[in-house]
C-alpha cells in the first residue's frame, strides 16, 4: 500500500513539472516579449530577456485596450446574464414538461446546441447590419444570445433534471403558483447550475472573434478584434499587443476564480452521472 | 430569369424581434438616416461649397473655415465624417494621423469618426466593409486599393462616379496616365488616389553589400549570382528573405521573375487571362527559375509575414528581400538608415524598367450619410497639402506628379519619384490593385505560396490554368487597358 | 371519443396563470430558437443563390456554387484536415484529461491541485490570437523557442520544421488546440467525477482490492458517460469549427496544407467576395456538425424524457 502510494506521488510530481513547463513557457515567452523595445523584437531571441526593460509598454498597452476592454465586460457580462437568466427558464420548462411539444423543442435545441456560428454568419450580420444593432452593444449582445441561447438552457435543463420534485410538490401545496416556485424554491437550490452555466457561456463570448470582427464599430470593438489590431499590419507591435494580452486577462480570471468553487461541484455532477 | 427573394415569413420572423429590441437601441444611438429633406439641402448648399472652393484658392485657409462656418442651411448636414481605413498602427497609424490632421485643419468643425481596422493589406478591414456595405449601412468613405478591389465595390453599385470632381480639380492631369487608368471602371474615376505604391523593390543590407564587393542585382542572373557570393562568404545566412504567411508575399516575388521572363506586355496578358498558362512556355520557364532560387531563399517563409521577412535583414539571417516600398519606413522605425544601412533598387530591370504599383484610395459612398462633407474629404485628399505629409510618413510615392520629388527625406523614393515623373507610363498594376479579379487573386496567391513551400511545376501550371479557367478572368479583368 | 374528452377537460382547466407562466419560461427560448433557424434557412438559400461580388443577389441557381466547390482541390484539402482535427483534437485530449483528472483526484499533494487548475485554466481566458502568436514564436524552425532550447540541450535530432512543413503542419496545430483545451475537459471531467454514488462504488472497489487503473476504466469510465459524451461532442464541434488557430499560427499555409472548413469559409466570403460559395462551406460544416450532435441528441433524449 505505502509503495503504491508513493509511485502515486512521483507521478503526480512528474505531472507537476511537464505540466508546469509546457504552460509556464508560453506565459515566460509572453512577459519577455511584452517589456522589448521594436528592435529587440525583430532579433527574434524570444527567451532572452530585454536589455532595457520597457515598462512603459504596459502603459501604452493599457491606454490602447481599455475601451475595448469595457465593450468586452458590458457584452460578456450581459449575455452571461441574460442566457443564464432565460435558458434557467426555457430549460425548468423542458425539463418539467412531458408533452409532445416539448419533445420536438428538445430536438431542435439538442441540434442547435452545437451549431457552429459559421454556418448562421452572413445572414446575423445582414440583420444586425439591416436593423443597424451592428452599431451598438445590442447587436453583438443579441447575436451572442441568439448563438448561446439553447447551450444556456440544456445546460440549466440537465440540472432542473436531477432535481428532486417533493419541493416544488410542497410549495405547490402552500399554494405558490409555478413562477413563485421556480423563483423562491428553484433558483436559490440551482446557484451552482447558474455558475457553471455562466463560466461556459462566458468564456464562449469572452473569446470569441469572427463575430466580434465582423460586426466591430469604434464603439463596440471587442477586446479580441483589438488584441488583433494593436499588433498593426505596419510594424509590428508584439510588446504591445503581449502586454495588452496579459492585462486583459485578468477580467476573465478574476471571473473564473469569483465562481470556480461553484463551477467545481457544478451541475455536471448533478445530473449527468450516467 | 426569374429572381427568388428570401421567403418573406423568415425575415419578418427574424426581424420581428430585433425590431422589438431595436427600440432600446435607437434609445441609446440615433441612426443617420439622409432623408428627402436633407437632400434637397444638399443640392442648395453644392453651390455654397463651389464658391467655398473658389475661395480656397485665392484666399487663406482661415477665411474658407469661416464661410462654411457661417454657410446657412434650413436643416444643416452633421459635419461628421465617417471614414474606414486600415492604417492602424506602427508607420501607418502616425500617416493617418497626418492625414486627419490637414484635414482637421482645413475644416475644424467636422468630426472624424474613423473606424480603423487593423490586417495586412487590409485583410480584416474587408470583412468588416462587406458586412457594412451589403446591409446598406456605409460609411462616408473607405480606404480601397484601385484596380480589382475597385472594381468589386463598383460593380456592387456602392460609390459614386467622381468625374465632376476630377473635372474640377483636374486631377487627371496631374497623376500618371496608368494610376488615372487604375482607378477608372466603365469610363469614369470612382475614387481618389492619394499615393502609390511599388511593388517590385528588392532591398538589400548595404553594409553587407559593400564588405563583399557585391553590386545590387537587377536582374534574375545577377540575384542568382549576388545569392551565391553571399551564401559562399556566409554560409549560415539565406540570402534571398522572404516571408509567404499571407501568401501575397510569393506572388510578389514570382511577378519579378515573371516580369523579367515575359516583359510587361507579356504580364497584362497573363493577368487579363489571355494566355493560356497549362502549355505557356514562359511561365513554365518562369517557375523553374522559381524553383531554381529557393536554395536561396530563407526556407522557414511560411511561418513568416512580410514585416517579419524584413526583420530578416535586420537580424543578419538574410541579405535581400523583395518588398513594397511600404518596407522603407518598416526598415527606418527598426533604427535603418536608407542609403546607409540599406539600399533599394527596382527588379527587375530587363527588358526594361517597369515598376507594378497600387495606390491607396478614397471614395464617394452612395447614400453616404455626410455627402458635402465627403466632397470636402475627396478634395483634400487630391490636395499635395495632404499628400506630402501623407506619403513621406507611410512609404509609398506621390499620386501627383506636380510635387517635387525632394519633399521625400530618402535617397530611394527621391530617385523612384523621379523616374516616375518622367516615365509615367511605365507603371503597371500589381498584385494588391490587381489587374485580375479578387475571386482569383486570393486563390492565385494561395497557389503559388503552395509552389514555394512544395514545388512542382507541373501539377501548379494545371492548378494554375483552372483557376483562370473557374474564376473567369478573361472576362472580368477585361475593364483594365494598358498602356 | 375518450381522448377529445379528456383534452376538454385539460382545456377548461388551463386559468391565464398558466398561459403566462408558460409563456415567461418558454417564450424567450422559443424566439431565439425560431431566429436560430430562420438563419439557418438563409444560408442554405444562399448556397444556392448567385450571390458573387460586394452587393446581395438572391437569384436562384440551384447547385453551381456545390459543383464548384467539389472540383476545388482546395475543398477536399480542407474536409481531410477537418477529420484530422476531429480525431486527433478529441481523443487525445480526452485521454490525457481523464488521466489527469484521475490522477488530481487520487494523489493530490496538499496546494498542488489548484496550482494545476490554475495552471491548466488560463489559455481559455487568454485571447486565442495571443496564444496562436506565442505558439507560432515556440514553432519557428530558426530561431523558435523549442528549437532553441533543443539546440541548447544538444538534442540537435530533435529539431524539426514544425509548421513550415506541409506534410506534418496540421498536427502541429492540433497540439495547440489540445494544450488550450486540456484544462476545460479536466474541470468537466472532474466534477463528474464528484457524485456520492460513484465515490461509494470506488470506496467499495478499494476495499475489494482492485487496482487504481482498473478502477479508472470499469468503474469510473461506465458511471461518467454523461460528463463524457458533454465533453466530447464539445470537443468535437470547437475542433469542426477552429478558426482562431489556423487563422494566427499559419494562415492556411504552406500553401493552402493547413486549410479548414472554417477559414476557407472566411476567404472566399469576405476576401474573395463569393458570398454564396462561402454560404455553401457553411451550409457543408453544418451537416457535418449535425453528424456529431446526432449521437448527443439521441442520448440526451433518451436520459430526458425517460
Amino acid at each position: 500500500m505505502k509503495r503504491r502510494t508513493s509511485t502515486i506521488t512521483v507521478l503526480v510530481l512528474l505531472t507537476l513539472i511537464v505540466l508546469s513547463v509546457a504552460y509556464l513557457l508560453p506565459i515566460y515567452v509572453m512577459l519577455v516579449a511584452s517589456l522589448k523595445t521594436p528592435l529587440e523584437i525583430s532579433q527574434r531571441r524570444y527567451l532572452i530577456p530585454s536589455g532595457h526593460l520597457q515598462f512603459k509598454n504596459y502603459v501604452q498597452a493599457f491606454q490602447l485596450v481599455r475601451s475595448a476592454l469595457i465593450n468586452s465586460s458590458i457584452i460578456s457580462f450581459s449575455v452571461t446574464l441574460l442566457a443564464a437568466f432565460l435558458g434557467g427558464l426555457g430549460g425548468y420548462w423542458l425539463s418539467r414538461s412531458r408533452s409532445t411539444f416539448a419533445k420536438v423543442l428538445f430536438i431542435l435545441v439538442g441540434i442547435a446546441l452545437y451549431l457552429p456560428y459559421q454556418v448562421v454568419l452572413i445572414p446575423l450580420v445582414q440583420v444586425m447590419a439591416r436593423t443597424k444593432l451592428a452599431l451598438t452593444h445590442l447587436g453583438l449582445i443579441l447575436s451572442y444570445l441568439i448563438l448561446n441561447m439553447p447551450l444556456a438552457s440544456v445546460l440549466m435543463g440537465t440540472f432542473f433534471l436531477g432535481m428532486p420534485r417533493e419541493l416544488e410538490e410542497a410549495a405547490e401545496v402552500d399554494g405558490a403558483n409555478k413562477l413563485q416556485t421556480f423563483f423562491y424554491v428553484i433558483t436559490p437550490m440551482a446557484l451552482p447550475a447558474y455558475a457553471s452555466t455562466a463560466i461556459i457561456i462566458f468564456t464562449q463570448v469572452w473569446n470569441e472573434f469572427l463575430l466580434a470582427l465582423t460586426l466591430s464599430t469604434p464603439q463596440t470593438t471587442t477586446i479580441q478584434v483589438k488584441l488583433a489590431e494593436v499588433k498593426g499590419s505596419f510594424v509590428a507591435l508584439y510588446n504591445i499587443q503581449m502586454a495588452a494580452a496579459l492585462i486583459s486577462v485578468f477580467i476573465p480570471l478574476v471571473f473564473f476564480v469569483a465562481l470556480g468553487r461553484y463551477f467545481i461541484r457544478g451541475i455536471l455532477a448533478g445530473a449527468l452521472k450516467g | 430569369m426569374k429572381v427568388y427573394r428570401l421567403p418573406r415569413w423568415a425575415l419578418a420572423v427574424s426581424l420581428l424581434l430585433i425590431a422589438a429590441l431595436a427600440l432600446g437601441a435607437c434609445a441609446q444611438q440615433t441612426p443617420q438616416v439622409v432623408t428627402k429633406e436633407v437632400e434637397k439641402v444638399v443640392k442648395e448648399t453644392v453651390v455654397v461649397t463651389q464658391v467655398v472652393e473658389k475661395v480656397v484658392t485665392k484666399e487663406v485657409e482661415k477665411v474658407v473655415t469661416k464661410e462654411v462656418v457661417v454657410t446657412p442651411t434650413p436643416k444643416p448636414e452633421e459635419k461628421k465624417l465617417e471614414i474606414f481605413h486600415w492604417w492602424t498602427a506602427g508607420g501607418e497609424r502616425e500617416a493617418a494621423d497626418a492625414m486627419f490632421r490637414v484635414f482637421k485643419e482645413k475644416y475644424p468643425d467636422v468630426e472624424i469618426i474613423e473606424n480603423p481596422v487593423a490586417g495586412g493589406g487590409g485583410v480584416s478591414h474587408r470583412v468588416v466593409l462587406q458586412a457594412r456595405l451589403s446591409a446598406g449601412l456605409p460609411p462616408d468613405t473607405w480606404q480601397t486599393l484601385g484596380g480589382a478591389e475597385l472594381k468589386s465595390y463598383v460593380d456592387g453599385g456602392y460609390l459614386e462616379p467622381l468625374d465632376d470632381l476630377y473635372a474640377e480639380l483636374k486631377y487627371k492631369d496631374v497623376i500618371p496616365q496608368p494610376l488615372y487608368n487604375a482607378v477608372t471602371i466603365n469610363g469614369h474615376p470612382y475614387v481618389v488616389p492619394l499615393n502609390m505604391h511599388i511593388q517590385n523593390i528588392l532591398y538589400y543590407n548595404k553594409k553587407l553589400f559593400d564588405e563583399l564587393g557585391l553590386k545590387p542585382p537587377t536582374t534574375y542572373d545577377e540575384l542568382v549570382a549576388a545569392a551565391k557570393a553571399i551564401k559562399d562568404a556566409k554560409p549560415k545566412m539565406s540570402p534571398l528573405g522572404l516571408g509567404t504567411k499571407e501568401k501575397w508575399e510569393a506572388a510578389f516575388l514570382f511577378d519579378s521573375i515573371l516580369l523579367e521572363e515575359g516583359g510587361p506586355e507579356y504580364y497584362v496578358k497573363l493577368y487579363k487571362g489571355e494566355i493560356d498558362v497549362k502549355t505557356d512556355p514562359t511561365y513554365k520557364k518562369a517557375l523553374e527559375k522559381l524553383q531554381a532560387l529557393l536554395p536561396y531563399v530563407y526556407p522557414y517563409h511560411s511561418n513568416l509575414t512580410w514585416d517579419e521577412s524584413c526583420g530578416l535583414l535586420v537580424s543578419g539571417d538574410s541579405a535581400m528581400v523583395i518588398m513594397g516600398t511600404w518596407a522603407i519606413g518598416y526598415f527606418k522605425s527598426r533604427g535603418w538608415t536608407p542609403g546607409e544601412d540599406f539600399g533599394a533598387v527596382t527588379f527587375p530591370q530587363k527588358p526594361e524598367r517597369i515598376l507594378l504599383f497600387h495606390p491607396d484610395t478614397y471614395g464617394k459612398a452612395k447614400n453616404a450619410p455626410h455627402p458635402q462633407t465627403v466632397m470636402l474629404w475627396l478634395k483634400t485628399v487630391a490636395s499635395p497639402d495632404l499628400q506630402i505629409p501623407t506619403d513621406v510618413i507611410q512609404g509609398g510615392l506621390f499620386a501627383r506628379l506636380d510635387i517635387d520629388p525632394k519633399e521625400f527625406p530618402d535617397p530611394i523614393r527621391q530617385e523612384l519619384q523621379t523616374y516616375v515623373r518622367n516615365n509615367p507610363q511605365k507603371l503597371i498594376l500589381d498584385q494588391h490593385g490587381s489587374i485580375a479579379p479578387f475571386s482569383f487573386t486570393q486563390a492565385y496567391w494561395d497557389a503559388v505560396a503552395a509552389f514555394i513551400a512544395d514545388p512542382n511545376v507541373d501539377s501548379t501550371l494545371s492548378t494554375v490554368s483552372d483557376l483562370f479557367q473557374i474564376y473567369d478572368v478573361k472576362t472580368e479583368a477585361a475593364w483594365y487597358q494598358w498602356p | 371519443m375518450e381522448r377529445v374528452r379528456r383534452w376538454q377537460r385539460k382545456w377548461r382547466r388551463l386559468t391565464w396563470g398558466d398561459v403566462i407562466s408558460t409563456a415567461i419560461f418558454l417564450l424567450p427560448l422559443l424566439i431565439f430558437l425560431v431566429v436560430l433557424y430562420g438563419m439557418l434557412v438563409w444560408t442554405f438559400y444562399v448556397s444556392m443563390a448567385n450571390w458573387k461580388g460586394t452587393a446581395p443577389n438572391y437569384t436562384f441557381v440551384g447547385l453551381k456554387w456545390y459543383k464548384l466547390m467539389f472540383s476545388l482541390d482546395r475543398f477536399w484539402v480542407d474536409v481531410r484536415n477537418n477529420l484530422k482535427w476531429m480525431i486527433l483534437g478529441v481523443i487525445p485530449t480526452t485521454f490525457v484529461a481523464l488521466l489527469l483528472a484521475y490522477l488530481l483526484e487520487i494523489g493530490s499533494i496538499p496546494g498542488t491541485e489548484t496550482y494545476i487548475r490554475t495552471l491548466i485554466l488560463y489559455p481559455v481566458a487568454m485571447s486565442f490570437v495571443v496564444t496562436g502568436t506565442i505558439w507560432s514564436w515556440m514553432y519557428q524552425p530558426d530561431k523558435g523557442v523549442f528549437n532553441t532550447i533543443l539546440r541548447a540541450l544538444g538534442l540537435d535530432f530533435l529539431t524539426g520544421r514544425f509548421t513550415t512543413d506541409p506534410a506534418t503542419a496540421t498536427y502541429w496545430l492540433i497540439l495547440i488546440f489540445i494544450w488550450q483545451y486540456l484544462g476545460f475537459a479536466v474541470i468537466i471531467l472532474q466534477s463528474s467525477f464528484r457524485t456520492a454514488e460513484l465515490q461509494e462504488m470506488i470506496e467499495a472497489a478499494t476495499v475489494d482490492g482492485a487496482g487504481r487503473l482498473r478502477i479508472l476504466f470499469s468503474i469510473i469510465v461506465p458511471n461518467i458517460r454523461g460528463g463524457m459524451l458533454i465533453l466530447i461532442s464539445l470537443l468535437l464541434i470547437s475542433a469542426l469549427k477552429v478558426f482562431d488557430i489556423v487563422y494566427v499560427v499559419t494562415f492556411g499555409g504552406p500553401g493552402y496544407s493547413t486549410d479548414v472548413l472554417a477559414f476557407f469559409m472566411f476567404i472566399a466570403t469576405f476576401q474573395q467576395h463569393l458570398v454564396a460559395l462561402g454560404a455553401g462551406l457553411g451550409v457543408i460544416i453544418f451537416l457535418m456538425a449535425f453528424v456529431v450532435v446526432i449521437p448527443y441528441t439521441i442520448y440526451a433524449f433518451r436520459k430526458w424524457f425517460e
